[in-house]
């Protein structure tokens, strides 16, 4: 191992970063365009109105109506629901759904009679997730409503956690995820392609002609690319738990930069967690590079190593929610340590000591390992 | 030493090198039963060498002859299916040896990103030279120490292929493989290429030059005609066209392959 050969690709990779001036972008503005946008639609998705209509069909029409309108009166009762009288039967109320001028239909149905209680809730069943939020509602209107019938008082109820705040939200959560699930997509790519382009470029010939070691192109490689990874992750952090205000201005509203998402725990940690992952990319970008011929092949690779790790590493669903099979798959991706260390350390406030982000940091460190391997090991694979 | 003919009329006794001087020095660039196979296909089909140093080779063959492959078992960038090759005495593949070689290859490998200075520096470092002034005296050499930051993108083809020589001889190599170091290259510029390469050799380098076009081979000192993987025949210019019977490389080239294929045929 030559330090100055090392250096040597090192410097080479930055320069040749410096001068691509859309990569940079890249690296840096889209990640922070993403997680803006993310953060915009996590926190401002406002609680908007159920626009509801309650239909009686009951052939017992007078049991029916009683109890519609003890519905109404129930639902009238609740701040996001607005209702809709004019429509009386079930035809209509089809139709309405269909014509998107009602949310949902309470239907009392034909059978209905005092030893059949069941009432119907129709929707239109193309978005099943905003369509079940609606449904909450009615359900509220009902206990409420039973509530206050029995002269019974509900009790409210008070959310704790042990970390973090019940205030969290989605965002709090998915923070940590999207940080470095950036860093993770971004450094494969660019090692993928830069490494890509000395193989069919001729330069990786014209280096391995040289005194250079395949140890000291992949380490030189990993602090080139660390380098930019550090960057990024420093901006991408800062972006996501900052909060810088900026007061209206004209037509223009007061608005915020960045998230100011928690950080319970050091940041410098959850930053070295990010760059153990980053140094894993660069290695799984130098292997890969093997088994593509063009750049467009190194896109392929997206779907299948980084797509599934954005779904089962933990960014959508707890891993101990996915299926049994999958569970172990999930085990295996790097991502799922990086966004498990990331969570104790921003929202639990883990540090060092802790057992859990010290396995998470040496699996990371481990996989890297194996990759850094594996990319050395192929980079002399015969061109031919 | 091998004349991959031994049905041709001048027979053994006109070995080339068994004519002139026996070399003192050990060789510079020695192969021995070297054999390259892709698949059935035997790129460099048994290849014996033993090339003294000090001199200008020319790897002559038509496209697809052999000659990259065989000068990528000579530095050690391909492994051999059999055989051993030899730089200065060491077995290759070796990386300490590659700081004494230079290779140009057919693609100009250098970083288009990078600026004429950044590529040299690059190689450099690699190669261990730290000299500035070497650097820059090379690049002199190649009339490109005006354009230190133009980036190699923004080089005219031969520019580039400039860069690329420098690159390779930054280190002041011992032996310097080129793999049609030519190619794309104006008449004008080809003539000073040559004469670099006779000032390399004059100051003790070994060259070993491919080329595909033969007016380039009669300012060799020796020549290589390489067909399908073998050496067709080995000697000095003047020689080649004596065995030849014609005054034409060119003739020559397709009589000796005319006369291995014959061999072959007669062999079966």
């Amino acid at each position: 191992m030559n330090a100055r050969r090392v250096s040597a690709v090192f410097v080479r990779i930055v320069a040749q970063f410096r001068r691509d001036k859309r990569t940079l972008a890249l690296l840096f503005v889209a990640p922070l365009a993403i997680i803006a946008l993310l953060g915009w639609v996590l926190t401002s998705s406002s609680a908007t109105n159920v626009r509801l209509a309650v239909v009686n069909e009951s052939s017992q029409q007078s049991v029916g109506q009683a109890v519609a309108t003890r519905i109404e009166a129930a639902l009238s009762g609740q701040p996001t629901v607005i209702l809709d009288r004019s429509i009386t039967d079930d035809a209509s109320a089809r139709k309405a759904l269909e014509d998107k001028t009602v949310d949902m239909v309470v239907i009392v149905p034909a059978n209905f009679d005092a030893n059949n209680r069941r009432i119907e809730i129709l929707t239109l069943g193309l978005n099943p997730t905003a369509e079940f939020s609606s449904l909450s509602v009615v359900q509220k209107a009902l206990v409420d409503e039973l509530a206050a019938q029995a002269g019974a008082v509900m009790p409210t109820i008070d959310r704790a956690t042990v970390y973090g705040s019940p205030n969290a939200t989605e965002l709090d959560t998915l923070a940590p995820v999207v940080v470095g699930f950036f860093v993770y997509f971004f450094v494969f790519i660019l090692t993928g392609i830069s490494f890509l382009r000395e193989r069919i470029g001729g330069t990786l010939e014209r280096l391995l002609a040289t005194p250079v070691s395949r140890a000291e192109i992949v380490l030189g490689y990993s602090l080139g690319f660390g380098f930019f990874a550090t960057l990024q992750i420093a901006v991408v952090l800062a972006f996501v738990i900052g909060r810088v205000s900026v007061p209206a201005l004209g037509p223009i509203p007061e608005f915020g930069i960045g998230l100011g998402v928690q950080m319970t725990g050091n940041p410098l940690i959850a930053y070295l967690l990010v760059l153990v992952l980053g140094l894993g990319a660069v290695s799984l970008g130098i292997f890969l590079s093997t088994f593509a011929r063009t750049e467009f092949q190194i896109l392929q690779f997206i779907p299948i190593v980084i797509v599934p790790q954005g779904l089962l590493g933990g960014f959508f669903w707890p891993i101990d929610q996915l299926p049994d099979l999958l569970q172990p798959v999930a085990r295996i991706l790097p991502v799922t340590y990086a966004i498990d260390g990331l969570r104790q350390v921003m929202i639990a406030g883990a540090d060092l000591s802790s057992s859990q982000v010290l396995l998470d940091l040496g699996v990371l460190a481990a996989i890297a390992a194996v990759f850094g391997v594996l990319a050395a090991a192929t980079i002399r694979r015969e061109v031919a | 030493m091998t004349l991959a003919n031994p049905s041709s009329s001048s027979g053994p006794a006109a070995t080339p090198t068994a004519s002139t001087a026996p070399p003192v020095a050990p060789p510079a660039v020695e192969a021995k039963a070297l054999r390259k196979d892709f698949g059935p296909i035997h790129a460099v089909d048994g290849i014996d060498l033993a090339l003294p140093p000090g001199r200008i080779y020319g790897l002559l063959g038509p496209n697809g002859s052999g000659k990259t492959t065989l000068i990528r078992l000579l530095t050690g960038l391909a492994s051999a299916t059999s055989g051993e090759a030899r730089v200065l005495g060491v077995a290759m593949p070796s990386r300490e040896n590659l700081a004494r070689i230079g290779y140009m290859t057919q693609a100009d490998g250098i970083y288009p990103e990078l600026s004429v200075w950044e590529n040299l520096r690059f190689f450099a470092a690699l190669y261990g030279q730290t000299d500035r002034a070497e650097m820059i005296g090379i690049l002199k050499l190649v009339e490109l120490d005006e354009r230190l930051n133009t980036p190699a993108l923004n080089l005219s083809g031969g520019m580039r292929r400039r860069l690329s020589m420098a690159c390779a001889l930054v280190h002041k190599p011992a032996v310097i493989f080129l793999d049609e170091p030519t190619v794309g290259v104006d008449p004008a510029l080809r003539v000073q290429f040559w004469e670099h390469f006779h000032r390399l050799s004059a100051d003790g380098a070994t060259l070993l030059v491919s080329s595909h076009v033969m007016d380039e081979a009669d300012r060799c000192d020796e020549l290589l005609f390489i067909r399908d993987g073998h050496v067709l025949a080995q000697g000095s210019p003047a020689e080649l066209r004596e065995r030849g019977g014609t005054d034409n490389l060119e003739a020559a080239f397709l009589k000796f392959s005319a006369q291995t294929a014959e061999g072959q045929e007669s062999a079966r």
